[in-house]
This record gives C-alpha cells, sequence and structure tokens, in this order.
C-alpha cells in the first residue's frame, strides 16, 4: 500500500511537467495550427540559459526561471513573425517540414556552440526532499509540479477572464469568426506562440536542474508531448493535464511493479496512447 | 661500409620525412557520439602536429565524419579509400558503425587502426583480418576490470548486495548476463533493472530498490543519468553504501556539484594521473586547444598516431604491410601505461592493444576525481561507505 | 515522365560511368540515395490517401531484421521476400485498427506503433536484443555490384507501383480519399481498402528498401534499425522534392541526400545547421517543392 502511495506520487509529479511542456505543444496546435517540431528546441533554450547563468555568473536556476520565460517568449515571437506566418495557409505537411527544418537548425547550431556534452548546474536545494511520514517527495520535483500548476492555472485564468485570452480562445475554436469580432487573429497568433514557447521554456530550466542540459536534451519530452496532446485530443487545451496524468501514471506503475519495468516504459507509454486512440476513433466512428 | 649503410637509413628517413604518410581518419564528428569522437580528433591531431614538428616523418591527416551512422559511415570510408587513396585509416569508434565498416575494410584492405568499438561482436567481424589494430580493451576486459573492484569491496568491505541499473541500449545490456552470473560467483546477491536512457526516471525503480537495500548501487548508463541518479536515490531514502558507474563520459560542471561526491566510477585514463606520458600530454593539449580534456579518447586518438608514427620510423617505409610488422613488434609508453600488441584473449584477432590493465576505479572526492583503485594506481583510499544522506 | 526514365537510366548506369576517382563513393552514395528515395516513395504512396505515416521507420526495420534474420537459413532474394512480407504483416495489422483514424491522429497512432515494435526487437529473444544483428552480406558477398542493384531494383518497383497508382483509376480513389473520405464514400470509392492498399503496398517497399539496407550495413540494432529519424526522413524528402506525384520524392531523395553527404564532406562540423536552414528556405521559397521549380505542370 505504502509503495502504491509513493508510486502514485511520483507520477503525480511527472505528470507536471509534461503537462506544461504538452500544453505549449497544443496551444501552438489548438490556436495557431501548426505541428511544431521544434517545440523541445524552446525547451533546450531555457535549458542552456539556466546552465550558462549558472556557469558563469553563479545565478541560481529561480532566476533563470523568468529569464527563461521571457527569452522563449521573444525567440518564439520572432519564430512566429519571421517563419510560421509566411506558411500559415500552406499545407499542413509544408508547414511541418518547415518547423522539422527550425528543429535541426536550433538544434545543430547549439551543438555548434556547446558541443555535445551534457551539463549540470548544482543548486544548494537539488536533492532536498521532504519526507512525510513515510513518503519522500523531492523537493525540486514538487517544485516543479507546482510552479506547472500555477502557470496552467494561470494560464487557464487568462484565457476565460482576460479579454486578450478570450480572443485567443476565440481563434481556437473557429479560425473564421474572429475576423467577424474584429479580433485581430495575427496579434493573437503572436501572443500564443510565444506562450508556448515561453512554457517550454520555463520547463527547461526545471529540467536543467532535475536533468541536465544538451542540444538533445528537449526530444524525449516533446515525443512524450505529442502523444499527450494526441490523447488530449489534437489542441484541446483542457485534455492535456489529464492526458499527462494518465501517461504520467502509466509510466510510473509499469516501472515500479513490473520486473524489468524500466526498459518497458516507453513501450507501455506508447501503447496505453495507442489504445486510446484506436479506442476513441472506434467508439467516435 | 656502415657508414654507408647509415647515410642510406638517413637518405630513407628523409625522404620520408619529406613525402608526408596519408591518413584517412574516421571518427563521429556528429551524431549521437560526436563527443568522444571529436575528442579523439583532438588528440589525433595534436600527435601529429608533434611528429610533423619533429620532423623525422611526416603525416597528413584526412578527416572524415561518419556520423555516428552506417549510412554515413560507409560512403565516406570508400571515399578515404578510393578518392584520397589512403592505405591507413585511423577510426571505428562506435561499435555498430565499426561493424557496418568490416565490409569496406575487407574489400579495400588498409591497415585499419581501431580506436575504440569495445563490443566483442566487433572482434567477430574482424576476426582473421590481417592488418585490423585494435588499441582500445574489449567489452570482457571491461568487464574483468569492473569484477577486480567488486571483488576487492566484498573482501575488503563486507559488501554484499549488488542493485544495477542497466540503461536498454546495446552499451548498458551487452554484457549484463555475464555480469550479473560473475557477481553471484563472487558471493554477491544481485537485482538487476532496465532503464531508459535520458528520461530521467529513475524515482520507480529506486523505490523499488529500497527493500532490497544494497550495499552498491552500480549503474551502466550514459553521462546523463549521473545527476539524475545521485539526486533520486537520496530523495526516494534509498542508502547504499556506494554509488558506482560506468558511463563512456561525465557531465561538464558534475564535479562542481556535491551530490557527485563519493560517487564512484571507472575510466582509463584522467588528466591527473602521475605518469610521465600522461603529463606531457596533458600540458602539450593545454598549451594547444587552451583547456584541458576529460575524455580518454584524447589521449586515446594521440597515442595511435604516436605509435604509428614510431613504427613508420621503424619500418622505414610507407608500406602498410611492413607499418603493420613494426606496429606489432613495438613497445611504447602512453598516457595509458604500457603499449604492446598481442593476440586478444579470444584468439580471434592478432594485435591487441591494451587490455584490463588500462582501466582503474575512481571517486569524486573533493571537487574532483581521484583513483581509488587498484592499490597501485590509486591516491586516496576508497571512502566505503559513501556519504549519501540529505543535506 | 522523361525525368524519371532519365534518373533511373542514371542510375542503371551509374556503375559504368567514367567518374574516375570518385565513382565507388558515389556508387556507396547512390545505393544509400535509391534505398531513402525508394521508403520516400513508398510514404508518398500511403501520404495520397490523406495519411501522414511515421510508421515507414517501422517497416523498415522490419523488413530489415527479416531478412536479416532469414538470409542465413534462406538466401538473399527469399530473404528480403519474406522481410517485405513481414512489414506486410505489420502494415495490415496496422491499417486494419487505425483505418478510423486520420491526418495527425494517425500519425501519432503510427509512431506509437513503431516505439512498441522497437521495444520488441530489443526484447524478443531471437533478434539478438540491443546487442544487435550482424547480417551477410547479399549472395555471400561474391559479387560487389549486388547490393546496389539490388537498391535499385527496389526503386524501379518502388517507381512502377507509383506510377502504377498515379495513372490507373486508382489514383482518383487515393486523391478523392485524401480530400474528403465522406465525399469519397459517396462517389463510390471503397475508402477503407485504398487506405488498406496503400498502406500495404507501401510497406511492402519500405520493408524490401530496409533488407538491403541490412545486408549492407552489415549490422543491424532496434534504435537504428527502427528509428524516428529514418521515418521522418521518409516524409521529408517528398515534402521536399514535391508531394503526391513520382518524379517529386524522386528528385526530392536525390538532391537531399546527395545534399546532406556533400556538406558532410565539404563543411563538415555544423554541416546540419545549413541542411536546416535550407530545408527553411526550400518551404519558404519553394512551397511545391522542387517540383514547383521545374514549372509545375501538375501538383
Amino acid at each position: 500500500m505504502e509503495l502504491l502511495l509513493q508510486t502514485l506520487l511520483n507520477g503525480l509529479l511527472m505528470a507536471g511537467v509534461y503537462a506544461l511542456v504538452a500544453t505549449g505543444l497544443a496551444l501552438s496546435l489548438g490556436v495557431v495550427g501548426i505541428v511544431n517540431f521544434a517545440h523541445g528546441e524552446f525547451l533546450m533554450l531555457g535549458a542552456f540559459l539556466s546552465y550558462l547563468l549558472f556557469a558563469f555568473r553563479g545565478l541560481d536556476p529561480l532566476f533563470a526561471l523568468g529569464l527563461a520565460f521571457l527569452a522563449a517568449f521573444l525567440v518564439g515571437a520572432l519564430t512566429y513573425w519571421g517563419l510560421i506566418r509566411p506558411v500559415l495557409k500552406a499545407p499542413e505537411l509544408n508547414q511541418m517540414l518547415l518547423t522539422f527544418g527550425l528543429s535541426i537548425l536550433l538544434q545543430n547550431l547549439a551543438l555548434l556552440l556547446f558541443g555535445a556534452d551534457t551539463r549540470v548546474v548544482a543548486p544548494p536545494y537539488q536533492a532536498a526532499t521532504l519526507a512525510l511520514g513515510p513518503f519522500f517527495l523531492g523537493a525540486v520535483p514538487l517544485g516543479a509540479f507546482l510552479l506547472s500548476l500555477a502557470l496552467l492555472l494561470s494560464l487557464q485564468l487568462f484565457l476565460t477572464r482576460s479579454r486578450l485570452g478570450l480572443a485567443v480562445r476565440a481563434v481556437a475554436q473557429n479560425r473564421l469568426a474572429p475576423g467577424l469580432l474584429g479580433i485581430e487573429a495575427e496579434g493573437v497568433y503572436l501572443l500564443a506562440f510565444g506562450l508556448a514557447a515561453a512554457l517550454a521554456g520555463v520547463a527547461g530550466v526545471m529540467l536543467s536542474v532535475m536533468l541536465y542540459a544538451s542540444p538533445s536534451v528537449g526530444f524525449l519530452f516533446t515525443l512524450k508531448s505529442f502523444a499527450i496532446v494526441a490523447l488530449a485530443g489534437l489542441g484541446n487545451l483542457k485534455g492535456v493535464v489529464p492526458a499527462a496524468l494518465v501517461l504520467a501514471l502509466a509510466e510510473a506503475l509499469v516501472s515500479t511493479y513490473l520486473p524489468g519495468g524500466g526498459g518497458l516504459v516507453e513501450a507501455v507509454f506508447f501503447l496505453v496512447l495507442f489504445l486510446a486512440l484506436v479506442g476513441r476513433a472506434w467508439r467516435g466512428a | 661500409m656502415r657508414k654507408a649503410l647509415g647515410l642510406l637509413v638517413f637518405a630513407l628517413g628523409l625522404a620520408l620525412a619529406q613525402t608526408p604518410l596519408k591518413v584517412g581518419v574516421i571518427l563521429p564528428l556528429s551524431g549521437a557520439s560526436a563527443v568522444a569522437g571529436k575528442a579523439a580528433l583532438n588528440g589525433i591531431q595534436l600527435a601529429a602536429d608533434e611528429v610533423n614538428a619533429q620532423g623525422r616523418v611526416r603525416l597528413e591527416l584526412v578527416v572524415v565524419d561518419d556520423g555516428t551512422d552506417p549510412a554515413k559511415a560507409v560512403p565516406a570510408f570508400t571515399k578515404l579509400m578510393t578518392v584520397d587513396r589512403v592505405d591507413l585509416v585511423i577510426g571505428g569508434l562506435a561499435s555498430g558503425v565499426t561493424f557496418a565498416l568490416s565490409g569496406p575494410v575487407k574489400q579495400y584492405g588498409p591497415l585499419f587502426l581501431c580506436i575504440g568499438a569495445a563490443s566483442s561482436v566487433v572482434e567477430q567481424a574482424f576476426e582473421g583480418y590481417p592488418l585490423f589494430f585494435h588499441y582500445h580493451p574489449w567489452d570482457y576486459h571491461n568487464v574483468a576490470a569492473a569484477l577486480q573492484f567488486f571483488q576487492s569491496l566484498a573482501k575488503d568491505h563486507g559488501a554484499k548486495k549488488v542493485a544495477i541499473l542497466y540503461e536498454d541500449g546495446p552499451f548498458g545490456s551487452a554484457g549484463i548476463g555475464v555480469y550479473k552470473q560473475q557477481l553471484e560467483r563472487l558471493g554477491y546477491q544481485v537485482q538487476a533493472e532496465p532503464y531508459k536512457a535520458g528520461s530521467g526516471q529513475f524515482t520507480p525503480i529506486l523505490t523499488r530498490f529500497r527493500a532490497f537495500a544494497p550495499d552498491i548501487l552500480y549503474w551502466i548508463g550514459y553521462d546523463v543519468d549521473a545527476l539524475p541518479i545521485a539526486t533520486q536515490t537520496r530523495q526516494v531514502g534509498l542508502r547504499p553504501k556506494l554509488i558506482y558507474g560506468a558511463p563512456p563520459s561525465w557531465p561538464i560542471g558534475f564535479e562542481k556539484n556535491p551530490l557527485s561526491n563519493d560517487v564512484a566510477g571507472m575510466t582509463a585514463w584522467l588528466p591527473t594521473v602521475p605518469n610521465a606520458e600522461s603529463r606531457r600530454f596533458v600540458d602539450a593539449y593545454r598549451k594547444k586547444y587552451g583547456e584541458l580534456t576529460e575524455e580518454y579518447m584524447a589521449p586515446m586518438g594521440y597515442t595511435i598516431v604516436k605509435s604509428l608514427a614510431l613504427a613508420l620510423e621503424r619500418a622505414g617505409s610507407a608500406d602498410k604491410n611492413r607499418i603493420a610488422e613494426a606496429l606489432a613488434g613495438l613497445r611504447m609508453n602512453t598516457p595509458f601505461g604500457p603499449l604492446a600488441f598481442k593476440p586478444s584473449d579470444t584468439g580471434r584477432t592478432k594485435y591487441q592493444g591494451f587490455g584490463p590493465e588500462i582501466w582503474f576505479q575512481f571517486q569524486y572526492l573533493e571537487g574532483s576525481r581521484r583513483p581509488v583503485f587498484p592499490k597501485d594506481k590509486a591516491a586516496r583510499p576508497l571512502r566505503y561507505p559513501g556519504e549519501y544522506y540529505l543535506r | 515522365m522523361r525525368g524519371i526514365l532519365g534518373l533511373l537510366l542514371l542510375f542503371a548506369l551509374l556503375p559504368f560511368l567514367p567518374l574516375g576517382a570518385w565513382g565507388a563513393f558515389l556508387l556507396d552514395v547512390g545505393l544509400f540515395i535509391l534505398l531513402f528515395t525508394a521508403l520516400a516513395l513508398s510514404w508518398d504512396l500511403v501520404a495520397r490517401t490523406g495519411q501522414l505515416s511515421l510508421a515507414h521507420g517501422a517497416f523498415f526495420g522490419l523488413g530489415a531484421y527479416g531478412a536479416g534474420l532469414m538470409v542465413p537459413h534462406l538466401g538473399t532474394l527469399p530473404a528480403l521476400l519474406l522481410g517485405s512480407l513481414l512489414a506486410g504483416a505489420g502494415a495490415l495489422l496496422l491499417g486494419s485498427v487505425t483505418l478510423r483514424l486520420h491526418g495527425l491522429y494517425f500519425a501519432i497512432a503510427s509512431l506509437a506503433f513503431s516505439e512498441v515494435l522497437r521495444t520488441m526487437a530489443l526484447k524478443l529473444p531471437f533478434t539478438g536484443g540491443p546487442i544487435g544483428l550482424p547480417v551477410p552480406p547479399p549472395f555471400g558477398g561474391g559479387w560487389p555490384l549486388a547490393s546496389y542493384y539490388l537498391a535499385f531494383a527496389v526503386l524501379l518497383l518502388a517507381v512502377a507501383l507509383s506510377l502504377w497508382a498515379e495513372r490507373s483509376s486508382f489514383r482518383l480513389a487515393q486523391a478523392a480519399t485524401r480530400q474528403s473520405e465522406a465525399v469519397a464514400r459517396v462517389l463510390g470509392v471503397r475508402v477503407v481498402r485504398v487506405k488498406l492498399l496503400s498502406l500495404l503496398l507501401g510497406s511492402l517497399v519500405a520493408g524490401l528498401a530496409g533488407g538491403v539496407y541490412a545486408m549492407k550495413a552489415l549490422f543491424l540494432n532496434p534504435y537504428e534499425a527502427f528509428s524516428l529519424g529514418r521515418a521522418v526522413e521518409a516524409l521529408v524528402i517528398p515534402i521536399f522534392g514535391g508531394l503526391y506525384s513520382t518524379l517529386g520524392p524522386l528528385l526530392g531523395g536525390v538532391v537531399l541526400v546527395g545534399l546532406e553527404q556533400a556538406l558532410r564532406l565539404w563543411i563538415q562540423e555544423g554541416y546540419l545547421v545549413v541542411y536546416g536552414a535550407l530545408l527553411i528556405l526550400a518551404i519558404l521559397f519553394l512551397p511545391r517543392g522542387l517540383l514547383g521549380l521545374l514549372g509545375g505542370r501538375r501538383g
């Protein structure tokens, strides 16, 4: 029982970061309608920013959080303005190839600048742990979870309460209507794409503390985020958190209870996803 | 007469010094093994500079990138053979790529100086090829070296239980069966769990290990896993007496992280090893590149070029068979210790450079890596039990 | 059509062209161009029904492993055939459960499918697991040009299938399915069959390409054989060259795979930065791929 609860806790904490990365992806997909293969590179940006500030300025990654949010927002907005906007009306496959090219470019630029080495930061609280009775909670994963939650909640508030947020949602629901309502769709796209990148940038800082910074740090999380977004229903922002939860819990349970489960985590993750997609298609049709 | 002969040799030497010998270098400069590949290339270029500056022989390097991918490595190798027309190739770092190269190598027949490719599958692929010089130890040598350490841990420190985390790619899983068996033969209780490298999620597995209460947490994986394992071990309240890892390289900045303290690992070389050749290498490396390297592939590349230059000088000819002959009889000191070629333990290949003796164990102590085992290489005693408690 | 024939003729004669010192190198590059172009064509064949497949890496891997495991027992050609059939079986399995999924949903489902298959290749007892599987060269290695012409044959097959699909009534069925399944149904197109058949044909070709690749690479491991990178390459080439056509992927394959090899030789460090930039520029300025350059007859 204790083990089960601990396992569920582990899964829950992981789900927070997954949801943060996936929400960004869902934003660009749901609002702008772009499948962004370069999402992981925004995450990498955050991770490297955190590393560089730590290594050369001695700054705690906590400071990097805000900076990464801004920097990634800026890069995201620039990406939208320079690259995405010209292909908004192009076929979906063209957009995908464009973001794929961007992903290759950014990743290899990072390789040129920093090399493929794995880099780590060392804030004093890195391994700090809260012991609640028999349960252990890593302070950083818990913090990352809470911050993810807070960010997602404020995003939710922004989308439902503010005028600008309502405009974003309007665009997400119908790409024709906003024009009729006098909303500048382009500005909304820019905002949504920037926000998506900013969320990834923040997640990157978190990962630099929990894991490492390297040009390839974004890959695995982006792959899983695609899975989460698909499970949630493409572009469906509300479904992202439950979907992240389902997949993270499945992972934690498998790797705790199945002998040799650590090697099967990926397979189970994708099997769950596969079955869910297929099941929904058959029910829905 | 002797004088004339001496003059002749001198003239020959001069001729050699003037016409440079083209040497092909095929390394992963992009793709998964790029870190090690670039380190190796730095070492190779440094040695070539030194050799050319001495002026007894001249080497001209032709470098190509194998991309850590057979589909890129095979054409690149063919180019070395047919366009650049080299008779001599240094390369073969990643095992899978080296295996793919075994076909074209046999087709074109160059002298192949192999820098990495520890998997013994590669040894089978090159079985019977007469011009294959393998410098790096084979995987069974690595296993032997680690087991020696485990034997000492059991005997001198009373360790009884090992929990193994191994990544489920070729690197981590190749020797796992043998490892388990051998550790059990040494009297250990063993639990082994696979994981996916880079995922950073060890909490569930480590939580499960808690019931097993291992003395040693042994991880066979990559640099990306170092920090997550060090933090999550503490976070789940696992209390191993030693965290021991065997990644090909370690993260940059890990030594400055207090969480690395007391973590132990295996390597073939550290910039601090007290060996005259190594010191010379470190000084020269710093002078040329302005920084230090921690990657053992750098001195490995350096060693290969140095040995090649010496063999070339002794052979007095640019003929690959004569060079191979000279190389086979060579004895020299390297940053790793003495080098001499002998048939491999399995008898499959004829020229094996280094063996288990170059491996040693180190521990992160006070912000740097210090050799702790075997005794003749130890700079410090092993801290056992290590302190991996919450702070 | 003339372009296609010209390119094919060039490949057929490549081993006999007086290319001097570069001959052997170009032949090796040519072989991988042939294989990846065939893979790209097989992807395009599926894409013409509107299905965005990320499972082509898996078909490639199934073909590679199937052929690799069977070569020592059956000989080269039967092994290739078996590998291809294995890929086909995988496609039928995938297709029959996912035929109601569209676009990105299908893409993600097919991605999940290949991740699961890769794990199976890692865990099954007879695949060599993570250590990998050595594969002998075709026909015992006796004939150096064997693998090249096998690759050429795979491309020929891919081109033939693609031309057939382009020129028969199948083209209309595919196009209708791609544009709107509902409308296609009304028009009397048996959507399910069209999608399944396209996927099957595509997977057979991808499987063959994988088999020949195995015999050239001489060694397989699950991470490489089932790599996502391969699946993405299969989709990048047709988009770059020009979608839903035979000439497009063909041109795309020759240019893109060749370009990557060339960039790697000349630029070396950081060549992928240039590669990525070229992809971006291509999309921005050649929205219809290389075919657009040729003064777009049919899109």
